[in-house]
């Protein structure tokens, strides 16, 4: 198995709003991941590290550049390739959650499951079900997103992310919508999911504490990274355990 | 994702507007329990129309409107031709009083011999028949119908009584089996049948028959017989070849034909209206489909990041829009077999379960949630997930 779980190198991104105008979001961006690695994300709006995420998570195509997950090629997939590879390399969360709404949390957790196929009713169910209780939502599977609280939705989405057992987890801004204590406990199951289960996490921020969780951070402005390097003083996550 | 969890979201999805699900249904189930009443209403037609024309007989015909009147001879001589297996004269009229004691009424007569019977295949309740020397002496005899009976007898034993018919006394030997009414609203059952000898001395005062009836041996020979009744009328009128006829021939098998033919037109007539109304559902239920897909743009854009393929996407609407046109179409089919049985119901019509009709409109409100719920669901599945994720 490869080392690195990311490979880019020169990614461009151009979007054409008319013949005249066209806005280049990416410049040439070129970053490699090794795998378990937790990297945060930050630069202001408009820098281009959205672009980044959707081209990393295979929402968006770049227009021109190499960019390498787990050893699979992103430029020369189908639709359906990049949909398998949604589905079962890539565990995304979003900043505003993103639960289907008339859908419990468990079918939730259990959505991209169907989608993947070839799994019983009854297998989907345990595995949604230790999902949940893992991030501390055992006892409220039944709950729809509505009435769950912000914190809760996002550890729904989580679960949900963590179904398929991913090669990496993209969050963007996934502490933008909760309060303090909401949010400290989300980055309590990320740096566990990192150290313990050894999974590979990429996060969008603007918030300096929460980039603290991670053990790099990279700085996009103006389609360019502009800083990448070490945590020196990676943060202990506060309740470690607690919520799990 | 496999069929039964499609199928599971998109009732999910129906359900949560139910106001807006049922309102778009409305169209389908308009369509196809049109097609189900019409369909059989047209069944039921056609069954009475054939019971109606069958109490002619089904081998039987009539000749008409000679040029020159029937006699006596015609009878003789068709009766030698093989192909005749029963004839008798037809001496009508209407409007003739009827007395018994303290009642009377009008009612019709029908002078016959007795071969009538056999060729309209009339039945008695009750007494008998006329006998050979009741027809050729002038008899003064009746067989009356039962809604004489009922009016002028009130029910009671009419057989050996004797009632005023033209101020003529009859003697009443027999009563018909009940005959049933035409469409037009005639009633079979008014009727007096007497020997057309008695008829025509007493009732009236003219020699020539009204129309000749006339059975084949069976159906299948009933064209070629009409031929031959025709050509011996044509021989004693003397027409040159390719000269119009001047009477009429007419076989109850032509009359079914037109009876046919009519209801196959207002069948078709109908089936086109169907499918004006089946086709303004399922531009109902592409407009609703429309507005799902843009109001569920996130929901898409959540799904397909998560690992949704196309035609995951494609099938999840297209199995909403079928389920919509199908309840639909289910719904329509109760609708119309209620309403069908209903109409029948009072008509007094057979009621005729028509299988074919309920699985072809069934088939066709599905067929009409694909081809109309399909473009929706393109337009759905071809959505670019990031597009569809930002969509606000």
């Amino acid at each position: 198995m490869e080392n690195n779980i990311i490979d880019i190198k020169d990614l461009v991104k151009i979007y054409r709003l008319s013949d005249e105008v066209s806005v280049r979001a990416l410049k040439g961006v070129s970053l490699t991941v090794r795998r378990g690695e937790f990297i945060s994300i930050m630069g202001a709006s408009g820098s281009g590290k959205s672009t980044f995420m959707n081209i990393l998570g295979f929402l968006d195509t770049p227009t021109s550049g190499k960019y390498i997950l787990d050893g699979i090629d992103g430029s020369s997939l189908s639709l359906n390739e990049k949909a398998e590879i949604r589905n079962k390399k890539i565990g995304f969360i979003f900043q505003g959650f993103n639960l289907l709404s008339r859908t419990s949390a468990l079918e939730n957790v259990e959505l991209p499951l169907m989608y993947k196929g070839g799994v019983s009713p009854q297998q989907m169910r345990e595995r949604a079900q230790k999902l949940l209780a893992m991030v501390g939502l055992a006892g409220r599977e039944h709950h729809h997103p509505n009435k769950l609280s912000g914190g809760e939705q996002q550890r729904v989405a989580i679960a949900r992310s963590l179904i398929n057992e991913p090669a990496i987890l993209l969050a963007d801004e996934p502490t933008g919508n909760l309060d303090t204590k909401s949010s400290n406990e989300v980055m309590d199951i990320f740096t566990s999911l990192n150290r313990e289960m050894g999974i590979t996490i990429i996060l969008v921020t603007h918030e300096p504490d929460i980039a603290e969780y991670s053990d790099r951070k990279v700085v996009f402005r103006d389609g360019l990274i502009i800083e990448d390097a070490p945590i020196s003083k990676r943060k202990k996550a506060a309740v470690t355990g607690k919520s799990r | 994702m496999n069929v039964r969890n499609l199928f599971i979201t998109a009732v999910r999805a129906i359900a949560k507007n139910k106001m807006r699900s049922s309102l778009t249904s409305v169209g389908i189930i308009i369509g196809v329990s049109s097609v189900i009443v019409m369909v059989g209403m047209g069944n039921s037609a056609r069954v009475a129309v054939r019971d109606k024309i069958t109490t002619f007989g089904t081998n039987a015909m009539s000749v008409f409107r000679p040029s020159r009147a029937f006699d006596g001879r015609d009878i003789e001589n068709l009766r030698r031709i093989f192909h005749v297996k029963y004839i008798s004269p037809l001496i009508y009229d209407t409007y003739i009083p009827v007395v018994f004691q303290n009642r009377n009424m009008l009612s019709r007569i029908y002078g016959v011999n007795n071969d009538y019977f056999q060729i309209k295949d009339m039945a008695l309740q009750s007494g008998r028949y006329f006998s050979a020397e009741e027809v050729t002496a002038l008899a003064r005899v009746v067989i009356i119908g039962t809604t004489v009976w009922n009016e002028i007898f009130g029910n009671a034993d009419p057989i050996g009584r004797t009632v005023l018919i033209k101020s003529v006394p009859f003697q009443v030997i027999g009563l018909l089996a009940e005959q049933g009414s035409a469409f037009s609203g005639r009633d079979f059952d008014n009727v007096l049948v007497m020997p057309y000898t008695t008829a025509s001395t007493r009732i009236k005062n003219r020699k020539d028959f009204d129309e000749l009836y006339i059975a084949a041996h069976n159906e299948g020979m009933v064209e070629e017989t009409a031929e031959v009744v025709r050509q011996y009328f044509r021989r004693k009128h003397n027409l040159p070849p390719g000269a119009p006829d001047d009477f009429r021939v007419k076989t109850s098998i032509e009359q079914l034909k037109v009876a046919e033919n009519i209801s196959k037109t207002l069948t078709i007539l109908l089936a086109g209206i169907a499918l004006i109304s089946l086709f303004v559902g399922g531009v109902g239920i592409m407009n609703i489909m429309l507005v799902s897909v843009s109001e569920r743009t996130r929901e898409i854009g959540i799904r397909m990041a998560i690992g949704a393929k196309r035609n995951d996407i494609l099938l999840q609407f297209l199995i909403e829009s079928v389920t919509l046109s199908s309840v639909g179409g289910a719904v329509g089919i109760a609708l119309g077999m209620s309403i069908y049985y209903a109409i029948i119901y009072f008509l007094e019509w057979p009621f005729i379960m028509s299988f074919m009709s309920i699985i072809v409109s069934f088939l066709f409100s599905f067929a009409v949630g694909i081809f109309f719920g399909y473009y929706p669901a393109r337009k759905a599945a071809d959505l670019k997930p990031i597009d569809a994720l930002r969509y606000e």
